[in-house]
């Protein structure tokens, strides 16, 4: 038990590297402010959703699996708490992002003409109701992700409790809803006039898939690490995280398609409007990337049982996916707020660097207290489980 | 040794799954006259512990699939654009994502009548097809290893001994 703590997750020197390219991110960010201050925001925005979302997602496998009574993961699941012990971060993260564009709103006093069905919006989405609305479902998450890990530690090896699953159950149900609200509050209200009833799930598949592909990432990075915990995930996990990944990437298709193929049906100008923008000119081929990382890669290298069982290749294609999730918040958030051509440019790479920097740190942080409580309990018992 | 060629069939029942699993590996190990398990559902470990090679039924699967969804993508653009054009709300002819959920369906449904139908043909199962004799209670809850009775070593006696500490339920002979 002692050899727990001999290799981190990520090692001290590239905790240096990382420590580094968070701060110069920040220091461009800064910049960024100073200068373009919607520009710095959008691209802030773009990771900050990316890492809260991933933290969520995390949330919402345990609970899911709670749920459905799934025995499976319990081997790995302090690899989806890693991701749940990040959502408190994450909310304080978002909650400066939507407070900086909240003050933006405050000082454009600039009045635009809109048509007259648009009175209930403009009541919703009144700036202060608007913070508050968002306050509250940061406030939630971060009281149901610390219940959670609470609830982790606690547990038993190989059981989940019956209030578990009663929790997990009322979790979901005020997690679809402050989701649904917070995907319209900060994605779809960048373009006030368009609405697409769909947003929600849309929201819901894309962060699915990516927290998998993060677990699938840290649960190979840790096996490697730690032979305790090699020992406790097979590549039969790995399998079925697979099976899952291939799934919810079709999951995200289907969803991404089907909105696309209503708007393109009913082709009513104040629906069309998004994707106008987005499939036309130059957002055109980034679309295309973001559906190639995000289903045609996964969905046919992902096919054969062997692709499923290799570390390398599941490594890879959630690389991929993770690449491809930025893509699509990426094109889901800058032609609002940046216009109809994309840029990349320094003060995305700054946000990029937040993000690239930024989450392994935070999941490390959860992973070393991890292999310190493992430390305090050795001796008493063998458990093939990493304790949070 | 095929299963169809085989003229005298030992038969072992197990109530439960690991058993069963178990002794796969010691009949393996001793060298007995395996030919098949016959299990209620699907049990993991069965056909690694047979050592057979996977199956290619998955390809098959996957080449229908895609034989539904571009014969269904080519056949939607000749039928609306090309034999008969057809103007629906203004849309171009060869609209592609009017298209798409058409495919799909016939992607999944090729893909999985194919599927059946290969398993099929491989297995020469039809309707109507005399099962024969059948150790008791395998359609419904034993789990049946099945010994070639010709084979060297493959006498019912010589199989009840190799299987004693498995718990089996049941050794028949069967033709």
């Amino acid at each position: 038990m002692a050899e727990m703590n001999d290799t981190p997750l990520v090692s001290r020197r590239t905790q240096r590297v990382l420590w580094m390219g968070l701060s110069l991110g920040v220091i461009m960010l800064v910049i960024g402010f100073l200068t373009e201050p919607t520009r710095a925001w959008s691209s802030l925005f773009v990771n900050a959703y990316f890492f809260m979302t991933a933290g969520l997602a995390g949330a919402a496998f345990l609970a899911l699996a709670a749920v459905s009574g799934a025995r499976w993961h319990l081997p790995f699941r302090r690899i989806a708490e890693l991701l749940i012990a990040t959502v408190p971060l994450a909310a304080c993260v978002m909650l400066g992002v939507i407070a900086w564009r909240f003050a933006q709103l405050i000082g454009d006093h600039t009045e635009t003409a809109h048509p007259l069905s648009f009175w209930f919006k403009e009541a919703w989405l009144e700036p202060k109701f608007w913070l508050i609305r968002t306050s509250v479902c940061l406030a939630i998450w971060t009281l149901l992700s610390i219940v959670m890990l609470r609830q982790g530690r606690r547990s038993q090896p190989h059981t989940i409790t019956g209030s578990e699953t009663a929790f997990a159950a009322m979790a979901l149900i005020v997690f679809a809803i402050t989701l649904t609200v917070a995907s319209v509050d900060w994605t779809m209200a960048l373009e006030p006039e368009w609405f697409s009833t769909m947003w929600g799930v849309y929201q819901f598949s894309g962060m699915f898939q990516a927290g998998l592909a993060v677990m699938i990432l840290l649960a190979i990075s840790s096996a490697e690490r730690n032979a305790q915990f090699r020992s406790a995930f097979q590549v039969d996990h790995l399998h079925d995280l697979g099976k899952l990944l291939i799934g919810f990437s079709c999951f995200w298709m289907y969803i991404w398609f089907c909105q696309y193929m209503l708007i393109w049906y009913s082709n009513i100008p104040e629906e069309t409007s998004y994707f106008m923008v987005r499939t036309r000119g130059d957002w055109g081929p980034i679309v295309i990337a973001s559906i190639i990382m995000n289903w045609v890669i996964p969905f046919f290298i992902l096919l054969p049982r062997t692709a499923k069982r290799s570390v390398t290749v599941m490594k890879r294609v959630a690389a991929v996916v993770l690449i491809g999730r930025w893509l699509d918040i990426y094109v889901m958030v800058y032609p609002s707020t940046q216009g109809a051509t994309p840029n990349f440019a320094w003060m995305e790479i700054a946000g990029m660097l937040c993000l690239i920097g930024g989450t392994p740190l935070a999941i490390n942080a959860g992973y070393s207290r991890l292999a310190v409580r493992q430390h305090e309990a050795s001796g008493s018992q063998v458990q093939l489980h990493l304790n949070v | 040794m095929k299963i169809s060629a085989c003229t005298e069939k030992v038969c072992v029942s197990f109530a439960r799954e690991c058993d069963l699993l178990a002794a796969i590996q010691v009949a393996k190990q001793e060298g007995l006259p395996l030919l098949d398990a016959l299990t209620p559902y699907p049990v993991h470990g069965v056909e690694t512990a047979f050592g057979w090679k996977s199956s290619r039924l998955t390809w098959v699967c996957f080449i229908c699939g895609m034989i539904g969804a571009v014969g269904m993508l080519w056949f939607q653009h000749w039928s609306a654009a090309v034999s008969w054009p057809l103007d629906v709300g203004g849309k171009p002819w060869n609209s592609l994502p009017s298209d798409i959920p058409v495919a799909f369906e016939a992607a999944v449904l090729l893909a999985a009548f194919g599927s059946v139908a290969a398993l099929f043909v491989a297995c020469r199962l039809r309707p109507g097809k005399d099962p024969g004799d059948l150790p008791s209670r395998v359609t419904n809850d034993r789990f049946v290893l099945i010994f070639s009775g010709d084979s060297p070593g493959g006498g019912q006696a010589n199989i009840e001994v190799a299987m004693q500490s498995f718990h089996p339920v049941e050794v028949q002979t069967l033709p």
